[in-house]
């Protein structure tokens, strides 16, 4: 038994109206706030808005050379999408590495990105795709850079009565190769000790024409490094390059002693990642350029 | 012992096996009697304070509360435990995180939840001790007032002085080991019903439910024969469920309430109010020739026993015996101490001391081989363990290390043979041994029997009332498996009832890598008895001469050479009152003659388990991840049973193993709380164990065991770790002397070992 | 706390209950409907997979979905895996291959196999522990379940 209220929300419209309680917290996938409310670490009292009725927020399309992920996509859902294998192969490969089976047939993307977790996996990779979400309420709907949206440890920039709605990003363009990846505890339900993605765009002559750099488990939230970005732009790929820019990484990120692992080998294994994770991203982008 | 059997080493079905596939297996928490209460538990929030009132006035006032219970309301004994230094509810002092403070009843889980959050605690903190060695340096706080230190053991053998002196090498090194959960799947759990004939009947989650009842008893201040011990279904034990906490607390809840009261720990409260593996450091002292034989050791051993006793000094004395590991060493001295602090309590746990010791001295064999320059194969077989020899117990060895030598030409063939395998791109592989022994049995002056009945049913099956409850670990299957073959009946016509202490006679405790032997003896014993009542039932009916009757696979030859099926006699005698019920018993022996009186109850032990593993890893040396590609397990079972149920065994005990080696550890974080919950305390997971886990038993038969059979439980978890670590040396040259090993411990040493260790492993291969 | 009224498909029966919303849907299975197989390990955090059931056909942990959650939806449980209790195929490899010790695991370790098997019916050993690393076991290592999924998987194929 929970020590809460449950709400049932039949529509968007609806939700928007149970919203303005302030007490109100969306259920989605529950794989983090049911657990977080059992250990007593989420703030009471709690009106629990369960909105698995919203079908309409579960979707995947493309339209004019943008990618719209409805905030209720689950996990399952979005990894074994086409059209994502196709463009944003990175975030396929953070949301399986993401729990278990279980998890993520509940899990839905909207809520990794509202529990707002320096580990939430699919963080890097909507960064390098620079997503932008948009945000709903009764009155009003906006749009705010991922970047932007979250604000801290478990916290985001969602006013009362806002929900989040769909994620959005643009195709990558030609020559772009993208990585995810993440350094965990074990194999089987790991949490991020430190996860890595990047986006490298190739000009014609294969020199870094773009580079998108960002980190999870490396800072208060999940970010992006732009020294690294910066360290990599212009300049022709290469082992020694790869290296310069996981040099320039470590004045971007800031990550803390924890339970599974101390600040200092975090450092040294997001540059160790990093590395890795441009190689990989690099030869996807020369495929893509032959 | 070699005779050709029909049921041993087939690999029978477990009958209980459908019954668990299709979830109608009802564990204790499944049990939900209809107005059934239930009751949970205020535990302590400190490491230690004394508590300075209790206010139950709020939480009586809630809905459904029906009674909140403390200490003083105990009508019996308040405390428990072999030394019995535990109150079942915390009497003025709390002294480890998790302690049970209140017990609050109620008609449902969310009532009695609610009302345990309106229970006023008031408590005073007091200085806590979590580190043994610090408990032991004077001013330390006490954890009970007669001192720290709980028990001490020593054990000598020959001159350790002049071994030294002799040795061409003496070298010191300090291991230490990390606080493991048994973490069974299903928590502790107990379910009490009160009779108002002032009966009790209580059903535990547990491996020593005649202890539980002896206990409940005393603690409502019962004769022993008023409280029914009872149990269904068991979810894992692995030694944790060698507590009767839960049990206890249980039957007081339902006794003052004379209702019905279900309990189920919570998987955070599993963790800190029930026993763990001891987090232990040994140093040792090694003394060796030239040519890699070992003349001496001393070794100092301190266990961290936490808050209370528990089988902490049992454990602590088990492991003074296995500090020399499976090796014949001449000059031996340890000294053990099992020493009190504030943390939750360790106890008995699968290897009982053995997988700490042998992480010590197992690495300590690869580190001797490595400065003397001799293959880590060649120095244990210089040293290891022979018929004959004699342990630093002065225990002469005898059939019972037969299987030694052949374990490691088998382990040394994985090892040759894992060498060979190439690493992946990026990766170093390394290939790592380790031996282990492990005793049987409870230990020299320890009553170590084991008792039960045999029944020939009317219809001719023979129901076994097996003494001791099946953990999940297969007993019941060994059990039937052995008076199948005993009677030459198939073993579908051997069935087993369920444990309930008034029906069966007392088994003992499941535990010591014992049962298969004292069970499985028991059930042979039995079976003649059996066979004899059938046959002077016959005699009688019949008017035959009983000598002049023979029995073979159910069936009687009466001296015409005429043949009757058993269950003709077995029903007969049914029908006059006089089933054909026989007491099947066995003890474990320690002969006085052969058996060293000079030490301490408990010790020494006389028969031993031998085993080996060999483990290829792959590290990624840049993070310090280490992949567990290979691991070959070799065993010596004496004869195996059950194939399926030996290597199941087995595989588990690896993983368990593995868990040990690389992921578990029950740390205090920061915020001063321990570990409790499984997203924080890592369990091996299927992606997290080796393709490749190879089993390989050999069968060096025990002369006195049933069909040449000795055990199996715990030593499949014992070589592992070490067998890891050592692997790991020898992929990257670190040296992990510290449980578990960390890609953070891995990246640390790196820093400084990489660079010179990486060239020395490439020219090796 | 408030109470609603839920519809959905449990087993393949029609349930209309009336609940405490705030429950998840384990606690319902095992208080109000006595399905024990689902089982509790590791306190509702979602790591140990013992509770797992099919929910529209897909492996979920019953201990973090919420009641509310099932309405219109089909929930299956072990106990309902096979209309008459004999054993399914997914149970049966279970049983023959010895990957059944303490039991606690294999009704969420079996739930698990069938989502895997009705998606992917030939798994390659990477998928099936893959798809169990949601499932912890502390008997057998896991190797004897891995097996008991490929018996499976061969005896399904066979018999389609």
């Amino acid at each position: 038994m929970f020590d809460c209220e449950v709400n049932v929300a039949k529509s968007c419209t609806e939700l928007t109206q149970i919203l303005i309680e302030p007490s109100a917290r969306i259920l989605a996938g529950g794989t983090d706030i049911l657990p977080g409310m059992r250990k007593n670490s989420i703030g009471k009292p709690i009106t629990l808005i369960d909105v698995s009725q919203l079908n309409e927020l579960s979707y995947i399309r493309e339209h004019e050379g943008q990618i719209d992920i409805g905030a209720l996509t689950t996990h399952s859902k979005l990894i074994t999408s086409p059209l994502l294998l196709q463009h944003a192969p990175a975030l396929i490969d953070a949301c399986a590495s993401i729990g278990s089976t279980q998890t993520r047939n509940r899990g839905t993307l909207g809520g990794n990105l509202c529990n707002a977790s320096p580990a939430a996996d699919s963080v890097p990779p909507l960064l390098c795709l620079e997503a932008v979400v948009t945000l709903s309420s009764h009155d009003n709907q906006r749009q705010v850079p991922l970047s932007d949206f979250i604000i801290g440890p478990g916290r985001t920039c969602l006013k009362q009565g806002e929900y989040l709605d769909h994620i959005t990003f643009a195709v990558p363009q030609k020559h772009t190769g993208t990585s995810f990846m993440k350094l965990g505890r074990r194999n089987g339900m790991s949490i991020a000790v430190v996860s890595t993605s990047v986006l490298l765009r190739l000009d014609q002559q294969g020199n870094i024409e773009y580079a998108r750099v960002a980190f999870g488990s490396a800072a208060p939230t999940p970010i992006c490094s732009h020294h690294a970005e910066a360290a990599l732009t212009g300049k022709t790929p290469s082992a020694q390059l790869f290296s310069e820019a996981a040099q320039a990484m470590r004045t971007d990120i800031n990550p803390i002693d924890d339970l599974r692992a101390s600040r200092e080998y975090r450092l040294h294994s997001a540059g160790v990642l990093l590395q890795r994770a441009l190689q990989t991203a690099w030869h996807q982008a020369e495929m893509d350029l032959r | 012992m070699t005779t050709n059997t029909s049921v041993i080493g087939k690999p029978e079905i477990r009958k209980d096996a459908a019954f668990k596939a299709t979830g109608k297996a009802q564990y204790t928490a499944d049990l939900q009697p209809e107005h059934a209460a239930y009751a949970v538990l205020v535990r302590s929030p400190h490491h230690h304070a004394d508590i300075l009132s209790i206010d139950k006035t709020l939480a009586l006032q809630q809905p459904g509360v029906i009674a909140v219970i403390t200490a003083e309301d105990i009508p019996g004994l308040k405390t428990f435990g072999l030394i019995p230094d535990q109150p079942a509810l915390a009497i003025n002092v709390v002294r480890h995180i998790g302690e049970p403070v209140v017990l609050v009843v109620a008609a449902d889980k969310a009532s009695a939840q609610s009302a345990a959050s309106k229970v006023v605690v008031e408590y005073k903190k007091l200085n806590a001790v979590l580190d043994p060695i610090e408990a032991l340096i004077d001013p330390s706080p006490l954890v009970h007032p007669a001192g720290n230190l709980l028990a001490q053991f020593n054990v000598e053998s020959g001159d350790l002085d002049s071994g030294f002196s002799k040795a061409d090498i003496v070298f010191e090194e300090t291991f230490t080991t990390q606080r493991v959960a048994p973490a069974y799947m299903e928590m502790e759990t107990s379910l009490a019903s009160y009779h108002p004939d002032g009966t009790i009947s209580v059903w535990v989650s547990s491996q020593e439910p005649f202890i539980d009842r002896a206990r409940i008893a005393a603690a409502l201040n019962l004769e022993v024969e008023k409280v029914h011990v009872l149990s269904t279904v068991i979810g894992g034990a692995f030694g944790g469920k060698e507590d009767s906490s839960l049990a206890i607390i249980t039957a007081i809840a339902a006794w003052i309430t004379k209702g019905t009261v279900r309990m189920v720990n919570n998987r955070s409260e599993s963790f800190v109010a029930h026993p763990k593996r001891h987090p232990v450091k040994i140093h040792l002292k090694i003394g060796a020739m030239n040519d890699g034989t070992i003349i001496a050791l001393d070794g100092k051993v301190w266990l961290n026993t936490g808050a209370y006793a528990s089988y902490g000094p049992a454990v602590g004395s088990l492991l003074t015996e296995m500090v020399a590991g499976p090796y014949n060493i001449p000059n031996v001295t340890i000294e053990t101490k099992v020493i009190y602090t504030h943390t939750p309590y360790s106890g008995a746990m699968r290897g009982f001391g053995s997988p700490q010791a042998h992480f010590a001295i197992e690495s300590a064999m690869d580190m001797l081989a490595e400065r003397l320059n001799i293959d880590a194969v060649e120095i244990r077989r210089k040293n290891i363990l022979q018929t004959g020899d004699t342990l630093p117990t002065r225990v002469h060895l005898n059939e019972t290390a037969l299987g030694l030598e052949p374990i490691l030409q088998h382990a040394s063939a994985a090892v040759a043979r894992l060498r060979k395998v190439k690493a992946k791109p990026g990766k170093h592989s390394g290939v790592g041994l380790a031996l282990a022994m492990q005793s049987m049995g409870l230990g020299n002056g320890i009553p170590d029997n084991s008792n039960h009945r045999l029944e020939w049913l009317p219809d001719g099956r023979v129901l076994i009332h097996l003494g001791v409850p099946d953990l999940g670990q297969g007993l019941v299957t060994v059990a039937e498996q052995i008076t199948a073959e005993a009677l030459g009946l198939p073993f579908e016509q051997v069935v087993s009832s369920p444990f309930n202490t008034h029906t069966v006679l007392n088994g003992g405790v499941v535990c010591a890598s014992r049962m298969t032997y004292l069970v499985g003896n028991a059930m042979i014993a039995g079976a003649k008895h059996l066979i004899q009542e059938l046959i002077d039932q016959a005699a009688t009916l019949l008017n035959q001469p009983k000598d002049q009757i023979t029995y073979a696979c159910g069936r009687i030859t009466l001296p015409d050479g005429n043949t009757l099926s058993a269950s003709e006699f077995t029903s007969r005698a049914a029908e006059q009152g006089n089933p054909i019920l026989v007491e099947a018993s066995a003890c474990f022996p320690y002969p006085e003659a052969t058996t060293p009186q000079h030490l301490p109850i408990g010790l020494p032990h006389v028969k031993f388990l031998f085993g080996a593993q060999v483990a290829r890893v792959e590290v990624d040396a840049e993070l310090g991840i280490v992949e567990v590609t290979d691991l070959v397990a070799i065993h010596d079972p004496g004869k195996v049973i059950n194939r399926l149920g030996a290597e199941g065994q087995i595989e588990g005990g690896v993983v368990m193993g593995i868990g040990y080696a690389l992921y578990e550890d029950m740390s205090l974080k920061s915020n001063d709380q321990w570990i409790n919950c499984f997203t924080e305390y890592l369990l091996p997971t299927s992606l997290d164990v080796p393709i490749n886990l190879e089993v390989q038993m050999l069968e060096y038969p025990e002369g006195d065991g049933p069909y040449g059979a000795k055990g199996l439980a715990e030593i499949c978890t014992v070589p592992t770790a070490p067998a890891i670590t050592n692997a790991v040396y020898n992929a990257i040259g670190v040296r992990v002397k510290d449980l578990p090993i960390t890609p953070e411990k891995l990246y640390q040493a790196s820093q400084t070992h990489i660079g010179n260790h990486q060239d020395t492993t490439e020219s090796k291969r | 706390m408030n109470k609603l009224t839920v519809h959905f498909t449990l087993n393949q029966q029609s349930i209309r209950l009336e609940t405490l919303a705030a429950r998840s849907l384990l606690d319902v299975l095992r208080e109000d409907f006595a399905l024990t197989g689902a089982k509790d390990s590791c306190g509702g955090d979602g790591e140990c997979g013992a509770c797992t059931i099919l929910l529209d056909g897909e492996a979920v942990n019953a201990c973090l979905v919420l009641i509310s959650q099932v309405e219109g939806r089909h929930v299956l449980t072990i106990e309902g895996l096979t209309p008459d209790g004999s054993l399914h195929p997914i149970q049966n490899a279970y049983v023959q291959a010895g990957a059944i010790q303490c039991g606690y695991c294999t009704p969420g370790m079996v739930m698990a196999t069938k989502a895997l098997l009705d998606h992917t019916p030939q798994p390659d050993e990477t998928q099936i522990r893959e798809a169990l690393a949601g499932n912890l076991c502390r008997c057998t290592g896991y190797t004897k379940i891995v097996q008991a999924v490929q018996f499976a998987a061969t005896e399904l194929h066979h018999d389609n």
